[in-house]
């Protein structure tokens, strides 16, 4: 065997991987997120001018974005 | 001598730049034997057949007895054992730290039966110097049931055939043979003559049969034998083992699947299987040769178990977690007895903590067991294996090392996979083994890549884009005008 990537493992002992937004966070934070997401979204569809584009689009969007990712995490698909 | 010297350093070098070439066919330009340059001074070869597979240990004591220094030693095998040979490791038996020693099959005449495992020594060994070599190795599908058919409360038995001398390349001056057997009930094995205060070989003690001392005997010499023993266990055999472990940096997550083929080599039935007698059996006659149970210890901190079949999800099956073992117990659907087949899928979850480091570079380094099969008392086998590590999207720059002996691993490649959310698709390390055993489970898979902040942004940037462009549209579209205007 190499041993070279075992060592690399060995140095590496202090730094084990730690997710941002643990396990248990996932359902939460995921659910909050597409709440606020499609509230903006609804928001948006009720009142659609070009300066709502980027003032319920964006943090829309970006809430929806984020939310999916961890919505599939939540529900055990870990992407 | 030179030119044979010379191939075979091209011929290993050949080998470290393709690990896939397991075996590899010498041209007509090398010989068709190897040079007697070696004489074994006393060998001891340990067949045991404890388990369903047969462990081979030969410590021998080699004598190089050439003029020049010799680094390359040849042990000679048939075809049909090079097929059935797996994880072969060579140690100095004196001395622990010399190493590594280099493990290659190779075939040096295409037309012959004959095959060898050749050993490329650490250090050249000087003219009529001597080292003691521990080589040991698997042979799996090594037993034949004997009788075929049984019935179902019947005691199992198998034969194994082997040579009570152990085939040599080398002239051995001394040498013995010991095989270990499951049992003391051993009903037939082969007699030969014996020699010097022994009037016959082999000597029985307990479970154990000795062949020999036999005095000097020319390369090549075989003297075949066979033992027939009680193995009143499941012969576990699979046939194909896919493990796969995803690595899931947004959700902290290390799953693993594994799908067995599974067959028992064993004794097959005579008669229809009766349930009524198995169920009879479990109380007054526990001992069978059907696989009815397997236990599988997983690593402290595994997860969300769940065991599938063809049909659907098995349900017996237990998990005991808590913070010093995770062990999963199946129970097939149906009792298995020889010929039977039983493929199934098992997974489960881990934390990535337990198996994901970051390095001080910025890269980052998993280490996973390679095999994580069944722990049974009567072992298991496995002919082929799929170790697939499916990396996060955008991982790059894959190494591995594993402590699997390097000549049971046939290839490994990077591939690409596409799933939930992917855009580019994952990288997959796919690495294939085969004639692996249960002996090995322990064995480390050690995987470093680099996984930049850009690639990890890659999914939520995808879904932003998409939505971002769903209202751009909404808001184009409700701006234009359909109305019928009039002039």
């Amino acid at each position: 065997m190499d041993s070279a990537l075992h060592e690399v493992w060995q140095a590496a002992s202090g730094r084990p991987f730690v997710p941002t937004i643990g396990k248990d966070s996932h359902f939460l934070i995921g659910f909050s997120l597409l709440i606020l997401g499609i509230g903006l979204s609804g928001a948006f569809v009720i009142n659609r001018s070009l300066v709502n584009v980027p003032v319920l689009g964006l943090p829309a969007s970006l809430a929806l974005a984020f939310g999916v990712v961890y919505m599939f995490c939540a529900v055990g698909v870990y992407v | 001598m030179k030119t044979s010297a010379v191939f075979s350093a091209a011929l290993s070098l050949l080998s470290l730049v393709s690990p896939s070439s397991a075996k590899s066919t010498t041209t007509a330009a090398s010989p068709s034997k190897p040079p007697q340059v070696w004489k074994n001074a006393n060998l001891v070869h340990i067949i045991s057949v404890e388990k369903n597979y047969v462990k081979e240990n030969i410590n021998v004591l080699v004598e190089n007895i050439s003029k020049q220094p010799q680094d390359e030693y040849f042990l000679l095998l048939t075809a049909d054992e090079a097929s059935r040979l797996g994880g072969v490791e060579v140690k100095d038996r004196k001395n622990a730290k010399a190493g590594p020693f280099g493990v290659e099959v190779v075939e040096l005449d295409p037309k012959s039966n004959d095959q060898y495992i050749r050993i490329k020594l650490p250090a050249a060994l000087n003219a009529g110097a001597q080292q003691t070599l521990g080589i040991s190795y698997y042979l799996l599908k090594a037993y034949k049931p004997l009788p075929a058919t049984i019935k179902q409360e019947d005691q199992q038995f198998l034969a194994h055939s082997f040579s009570a001398l152990c085939p040599s390349a080398y002239v051995t001056s001394k040498q013995k043979t010991e095989v270990k057997l499951p049992s003391a009930n051993v009903p037939d094995y082969t007699k030969l003559p014996g020699s010097g205060d022994v009037k016959e070989f082999p000597v029985k003690s307990g479970a154990k049969l000795t062949y020999g001392p036999f005095d000097e005997k020319p390369a090549g010499a075989v003297e075949p034998a066979q033992v027939r023993f009680e193995f009143n266990k499941p012969v576990s055999h699979v046939t194909e083992l896919e493990r796969d472990i995803e690595v899931s940096h947004w959700g902290g997550n290390v799953a693993f699947e594994e799908r067995y083929t599974l067959i028992h080599r064993g004794a097959n039935l005579s008669d229809q299987f009766n349930r009524v007698k198995w169920a009879q059996a479990a109380y007054y006659q526990p001992n069978t040769h059907a696989l009815k149970e397997m236990k599988f210890p997983l690593r402290v901190g595994s997860a969300d178990p769940y065991y599938t079949d063809v049909i659907g999800n098995v349900s017996t099956s237990r998990f005991r977690s808590n913070k010093r073992e995770a062990l999963l117990e199946i129970k097939p659907r149906y009792p298995l007895f020889g010929g039977w087949k039983y493929p199934f899928t098992i997974g489960w979850n881990s934390d990535a903590k337990n198996f994901l480091r970051q390095t001080v570079n910025g890269g980052y380094i998993l280490n996973v067991p390679f095999l994580e099969g069944p722990k049974q008392p009567e072992g298991i086998e496995y002919e082929q294996v799929q170790v697939r590590v499916i990396l996060p999207e955008g991982a790059e720059n894959v190494k591995y090392s594993t402590t699997v002996p390097q000549s049971s691993i046939t290839s490994d490649d990077v591939e690409i996979q596409k799933t939930f959310l992917d855009t580019i698709g994952r990288t997959v390390l796919v690495i294939k083994a085969r004639n692996l055993v249960d002996d090995l489970r322990e064995r480390e898979l050690v995987v470093s890549y680099d996984y930049p902040l850009s690639a990890s942004l890659r999914k939520p940037l995808i879904v932003f884009g998409s939505v971002m462009a769903l209202f751009v549209g909404t808001w184009v579209l409700g701006n234009l005008d359909l109305k019928f205007t009039s002039k």
